[in-house]
């Protein structure tokens, strides 16, 4: 009865583990978007709630530790899950991962872990670490097709040489990205060969950016024990990945301007340095070439505020001689009387102007 | 052993420091300044040529 030849007969239990295994094989990871309802964690371990939208309804089992971002009801997720039905016939999806999407359940999300998060302390401003003095080499986890990958590797190259980049290349963007740039992270924190690890994204929408307020990849960020920087979509895209970072660079372009030195700028600094100690150079030379000039002047002058002072003094002494000059005496009306001047001697006179030979005839005594 | 950019800008810095330190010496400063113009066209040239090693890890972390 109800049988063909050669049709087979399951148990009920073996036809349920047959339809798992066709749907399994057929919906490996199915993708499903809806809002949330009926939310429940029990035993703080197993999650339950329904996925709906306005005409169906499919109930949806998870882990709670799979649960990488708050849900509430009436949020709207995008679920990864393998369809499966139970023990008991119920059909269900058992989710692997699941986030917000839409500006609104991102939003309401983001702010519910941002809560939990500052109050254990993930954020706080003092444990943040500054950029290591001297970096030789970074770890990068970005996607290596990313725009904002190659605006980085760019602006580096652009600014500095000399330095070993090792690129971890994950998805930045998806439900499995989060896991990708956690495991990048391990990676480079267990072998702590580099310096600085930059977390590099570029822009994007809020659904392309969530996976950086994805829990495990910010307490992931906030436990490196190398520092992080990241850079992460446009100036005023904040994620909770940035605020968990040691250094939060505004897109990954600005990333690399903090991490290396611009290499025209010191090369600016050095031609600066020569042209200064040349201006030095020359106005030390100025300032001695000047004493010198001023210590000549004033020798030279010296010598001829000497000579003046001989000049008078030799201009003096001949007005004294000239004085003196018996000529200059005859030339006042006065006469050079020679011989002996007694009665009917003859004597001789000189004026200015004659030679007078005379003879006396009287001498009389003046009163 | 070479010195690296960074040592020669530290000796730059340190030729530039003694043009305004008590031992100047006009004598010597030619001498010098000339040593110093050569470092730094050797900077430039160091700055202009360092390249950096970009490697992408091998791993495959979507597993």
């Amino acid at each position: 009865m109800f049988m063909e030849k050669a049709q087979q007969v399951y148990s009920v239990s073996d036809f349920q583990a047959v339809c798992n295994q066709i749907m399994e094989t057929a919906f490996t990871g199915v993708i499903v978007e809806g809002e949330v309802a009926s939310f429940k964690l029990n035993q703080n371990k197993f999650v339950f709630f329904d996925l709906k939208d306005d005409q169906s309804s499919v109930g949806c089992f998870m882990m709670a530790f799979a649960l990488r971002f708050p849900i509430e009801d009436g949020m709207r997720v995008r679920i990864r899950a393998v369809p499966k039905l139970t023990n008991w016939g119920k059909f269900s999806l058992t989710v692997q991962a699941i986030a917000p999407v839409g500006e609104g359940s991102i939003k309401k999300s983001l702010e519910l872990l941002k809560k939990k998060l500052a109050a254990e302390g993930l954020f706080d401003k003092a444990k943040k670490r500054p950029l290591p003095d001297k970096i030789t080499k970074i770890g990068v986890i970005s996607s290596t097709q990313a725009a904002g990958y190659a605006d980085f590797c760019k602006i580096l190259n652009e600014r500095w040489g000399g330095l070993t980049v090792l690129t971890a290349h994950t998805q930045v963007q998806g439900m499995v990205a989060a896991d990708q740039i956690i495991r990048a992270l391990n990676y480079f924190n267990e072998r702590g060969e580099v310096d600085v690890i930059a977390v590099i994204r570029g822009g994007g929408s809020a659904d392309d950016l969530a996976v950086f307020n994805d829990e495990a990849l910010v307490r992931a960020i906030a436990a490196s024990k190398i520092p992080v920087i990241t850079g992460i979509g446009h100036e005023v895209d904040e994620s909770l990945c940035d605020l968990a970072a040691d250094i939060v660079a505004s897109t990954p372009s600005n990333a690399a301007q903090m991490l290396t030195r611009d290499r025209r700028e010191i090369a600016a600094n050095v031609r600066a340095d020569v042209n200064r100690i040349n201006n030095l150079l020359n106005s030390k030379i100025d300032e001695i070439t000047e004493v010198n000039r001023t210590e000549i002047l004033r020798v030279a002058n010296e010598i001829y505020r000497r000579i003046s002072s001989f000049n008078n003094e030799i201009l003096a002494q001949r007005k004294i001689l000239d004085q003196l000059n018996p000529e200059k005496v005859l030339e006042r009306g006065y006469a050079l009387l020679r011989g002996d001047v007694a009665e009917g001697n003859e004597i001789s006179l000189l004026t200015a102007k004659q030679e007078i030979e005379a003879k006396v005839m009287k001498v009389k005594e003046r009163k | 052993m070479a010195k690296n950019i960074s040592e020669k800008i530290d000796d730059l810095k340190t030729g530039v420091e003694w043009f305004y330190s008590e031992e100047f010496k006009l004598e010597d400063a030619g001498e010098k300044y000339k040593a110093m113009t050569e470092l730094a066209k050797e900077i430039e040239k160091d700055l202009a040529e360092l390249k950096n090693d970009i490697k992408v890890i091998e791993e495959d972390f979507s597993k």
